[in-house]
């Protein structure tokens, strides 16, 4: 920590609030990027081809369609170009990315049956904390590959709610997999969601009956451990009639020289009238490529929100859609983007209305600072026939100094007649006005400045659980450290 | 061990059919959407090696587009490219080639006051392609193709009280015609230039405007075209120290227009405001682009444009750019475009990308919305015992009207508005 201080220091950013709390000395950088001891990681297969495909099935033992669906995917990842638009991908390197590492042989009952390193890790990370505590009613802790640990509330699984890794549900649920797997995001979607279709492993499974309410959260955490790993979770929720749930992730990574890719694919159908919130915490570290490919199809009466917070990676590029397919479905995203140095969040949203009156909304909100560079880039598409449709879209960005950089992509097609729909955006910098009313009023100057950053995105933070929600506000007051200057 | 199927086969894989069949969103493909059918004009199709759904949906930063007077460093569309995806290029092909004028259009000046000169320029000759830099295909060729530019200038401290009109008329039906114009505003100068284009052609146009020190300066370019006229076109200004300018863009005629409006500064202190109004019938594609590139400190710009649609395959298309530079601190910026969609099969694109590179700004904003009516303003009309369709009527027109008063000339903002009176009458209003 001291080093962080003699940086801030050297760019003649030291703030006194480190100075004057050394307590908050142990939280002044990414606190998660410690790293395991790493066998499994050291002698896994760098690069992608056929025969890693063939062996990650084979490995999996899994139904012949699937090794066939891999392969299609690797088609098709290998045939599309990288996109020349958004963030720079220029860093990626393919095959020096480890494709499957397998951290444990066996999925662990109990935390305590787990690796000693892999458990510490997630007791660092408070994840069967969290679990004690109850906060949560289900778990699924995935680590490099796979899920090593997973649990969910007896209750639940009474009522028929189905909670685990997607390779455990391939095998046991293969009726879902059959109608779902690949059915919202296509095999060539685009080259990350092939990447993945072809190599994917672990991720969650879920199913809710119809008429269950699962009232408390599913949650799954993510972890890279190894250097160049790279992560391809797969994720399907199937939520029935007039069900609910509500699914968090949280994802974290060790600090290496070399960059790792997560890049997962996650599919939701929202049937008749339910309901499913997804909510994403993710703070990878900084030399991790985030590139995930989200989408729900939300059928009458159905709602689908996002809550999508990007804090970490080196970059993200990320739009959570939304398919609305029945009448009156819902969708909403709340997204809130942190972008510091050396980082690039270009995130949004997609909603398209493909049903009369459907209604969507987008919120977005992103803090630059640091020379980092945040963007909203987001589709709305209201098709002929989604009568009486109605859209809102509002983005805030918050500048808070000369060197960082915000921009505001959106993209509006609007084919019917009767509809409402607005965009509006809005970029800011921290007024002095605002900085000088609280530090009149005794507030340090990046005290003051964290304040008037949690008031910016308060309105996405009070969307999120509580623990989040301050988790979140921490965040932010370790990312506004040092700003000023 | 080698079952490695083709991925061009849709195979049918055991107990499972993947593919087509079992996506469960309606119009979706294995490649995920199918974004070609959205542009009857562009026939590709995604086959081949397609570019991911998202990339044809977005584009990459403003500052680096290529500008250029050079043809070979732009090749023809294909329609993929970001700037040209919305466009029909089947009926642009004509104005696209790098083709001469078969027939030019005829360029007549009303009102040369004193202090007011109109000349010749060549290629070289300045200030012609000081201001103006083509930033796409269409722009290049129409650029190269014309040997002498029309120019007209505006001495230094002359305060003109008339506008000068540029009456321009297509002479030919699908005879390509290129021209370039240039007006030049002395400093401290004011004055109003009214473009009307009319007549028919594959016209492709470029205008650029030469805001002094200190002038103010108002730009109208209405196209009244008839029917089966192509016109594209890129409206180049920098605006000097202090200095004022106005672009007001009002495009109801022509089969397709696309027209590129550009704002820069030279210095400091000048506001620039860009407003645009477009009604687009049954089969018309009505096209328009700004671009205001804050590349300097302390200015301000206002874009607002609306459109109105109706009829079959009308089609709009809105990409308002803002760009604000790293060198840029202190500037205020916003842009805003509403349509109104009045009739089934009409199809409305707005984009208003936003692009800052400082936090040092007084504020940058943009909004968009598109829909039928406002029901606050019709609910305030007919709570007043106005009946609904004569409330319709009235917000409709108050809508488009903000546009109209922009413009500043009596005479045409007269004339504009009897257009759109016939034209909402076609609707129904």
């Amino acid at each position: 920590m001291t080093e962080q201080i003699q940086r801030e220091k050297d760019q003649g950013v030291t703030s006194d609030i480190l100075e004057r709390n050394p307590e908050l000395h142990g939280i002044g950088s990414y606190e998660y990027g410690w790293s395991d001891s790493d066998t499994a990681g050291a002698n896994a297969k760098r690069g992608i081809d056929e025969s890693v495909v063939e062996d990650i099935s084979s490995k999996k033992s899994e139904p012949e369609w699937m090794l066939k669906l891999r392969k299609k995917g690797l088609k098709y990842f290998e045939r599309k170009p990288m996109p020349m638009w958004g963030a720079d991908l220029s860093g990626i390197h393919f095959d020096n990315i480890k494709y499957f590492v397998r951290s444990t042989e066996k999925q662990a009952k109990t935390w305590e049956d787990l690796p000693e390193d892999i458990r510490n890790t997630y007791e660092r990370l408070g994840i069967p904390e969290a679990e004690r505590e109850r906060l949560v009613s289900g778990v699924a802790a995935q680590y490099e590959s796979e899920v090593v640990y997973h649990q969910i509330r007896e209750d639940l699984e009474e009522q028929g709610v189905i909670f685990m890794d997607t390779d455990t549900a391939l095998k046991e649920h293969p009726e879902f997999f059959e109608e779902y797997f690949g059915s919202v995001i296509p095999v060539g979607d685009n080259k990350f969601a092939a990447l993945n279709t072809s190599v994917w492993s672990g991720g969650s499974f879920v199913y809710v009956p119809k008429g269950v309410h699962v009232e408390i959260p599913l949650q799954a955490y993510f972890r890279i451990n190894t250097e160049n790993m790279g992560q391809f979770e797969r994720t399907l929720i199937i939520a029935d009639e007039d069900s609910y749930v509500h699914y968090i992730e949280g994802c974290t990574a060790p600090i290496y020289d070399s960059d790792s890719l997560h890049s997962a694919v996650v599919e939701i159908v929202v049937k008749k009238n339910a309901r499913v919130r997804y909510t994403t915490i993710q703070n990878w570290s900084t030399n991790v490529y985030n590139l995930v490919t989200k989408r729900a199809v939300v059928d009458t009466g159905g709602t689908m929100e996002w809550i999508d917070g990007n804090i970490g990676s080196k970059v993200t590029m990320k739009y959570p859609a939304v398919y609305l397919t029945g009448e009156h479905a819902k969708g909403e995203t709340l997204s809130v983007a942190f972008a510091g140095e050396g980082q690039h969040q270009d995130t949004g949203s997609k909603m398209v209305h493909m049903a009369p009156n459907t209604s969507s909304t987008i919120v977005s909100k992103s803090v630059a600072r640091n020379g980092g560079r945040a963007a909203y880039r987001g589709l709305v598409q209201i098709n002929a026939g989604a009568k009486n449709s109605a859209n809102s879209v509002v983005c805030d960005a918050l500048l808070v100094d000369t060197i960082s950089r915000s921009d505001t992509y959106p993209y509006i097609d609007i084919r019917e007649d009767d509809v409402t729909l607005g965009h509006e955006a809005t970029v800011s910098k921290v007024s002095e006005d605002q900085l000088f009313y609280l530090m009149a009023r005794g507030l340090a100057e990046d005290e003051a400045m964290a304040m008037i950053v949690r008031g910016f995105i308060e309105p996405i933070a009070r969307e999120l659980p509580m623990e989040y929600a301050l988790e979140l506000n921490r965040l932010i007051e370790l990312q506004m450290e040092g700003s000023v200057g | 061990m080698t079952n490695s199927a083709s991925a061009d086969q849709a195979e049918q894989v055991a107990g499972v059919e993947v593919g087509e069949a079992r996506i469960t969103i309606p119009g979706m493909s294995e490649e995920g959407e199918n974004l070609a059918t959205a542009h009857e004009e562009t026939e590709h199709t995604h086959g081949g090696l397609g570019e991911s759904t998202v990339k044809a949906k977005t584009g990459g930063s403003r500052a680096d587009r290529t500008t250029s007077l050079n043809v070979a460093d732009f090749a023809v569309p294909t329609g993929r490219e970001e700037e040209w995806r919305f466009s029909p290029l089947k009926k642009l092909g004509r104005v696209l080639s790098d083709a001469a004028t078969q027939t030019p259009v005829t360029l007549k000046v009303r009102n040369l006051a004193d202090g007011v000169t109109r000349g010749e320029l060549a290629k070289a000759q300045s200030p012609r392609g000081t201001v103006f830099s083509a930033a796409d295909r269409a722009a290049v060729v129409g650029y190269s193709q014309t040997a002498q530019a029309d120019y007209i200038s505006v001495a230094a401290d002359t305060e003109l009280s008339e506008p000068v009109f540029l009456d321009i008329t297509g002479e030919a039906a699908g005879h390509r015609a290129n021209g370039h114009l240039v007006l030049e505003a002395g400093a401290h100068s004011k004055a109003v230039f009214v473009m009307e284009h009319r007549g028919s052609a594959d016209a492709n146009l470029n205008v650029e405007v030469i805001v002094r020190d200190g002038a103010d300066v108002t730009v109208v370019s209405l196209q009244r075209w008839d029917d089966d006229a192509v016109h594209v076109g890129q409206q180049d200004a920098e605006v000097g120290r202090d200095a004022k300018y106005k672009h007001v863009s009002v495009t109801l005629g022509g089969e397709v227009v696309r027209m590129n409006s550009n704002v820069r500064y030279a210095a400091e202190g000048a506001e620039a405001s860009m407003y645009g109004l477009y009604f687009a019938d049954a089969g018309q594609h009505l096209e328009h682009r700004s671009f205001v590139d804050h590349n300097s400190p302390r200015n301000t710009s206002n874009v607002l444009y609306k459109g109105a649609l109706q009829g079959q395959d009308a089609r709009t298309v809105w990409v308002g750019d803002v760009l604000i530079r790293k060198a840029a601190e202190g500037t205020d910026s916003y842009e805003k475009n509403q349509n109104l969609i009045l009739s089934d099969g009409a199809r409305a694109d707005s984009i208003p990308n936003l692009e800052i590179e400082t936090g040092l700004i007084e504020g940058a904003g943009h909004a968009s919305s598109t829909g039928r009516f406002d029901e606050n303003h019709l609910f305030y009309l007919m709570a007043r015992g106005i009946p609904e369709k004569e409330a319709r009527q009235l917000v409709v027109r108050g809508f488009l009207n903000e546009i109209v008063q922009a413009i500043g000339v009596e005479s045409i903002e007269e004339t504009v508005q009897q257009d759109l009176e016939n034209e909402l009458k076609i609707a129904g209003f």
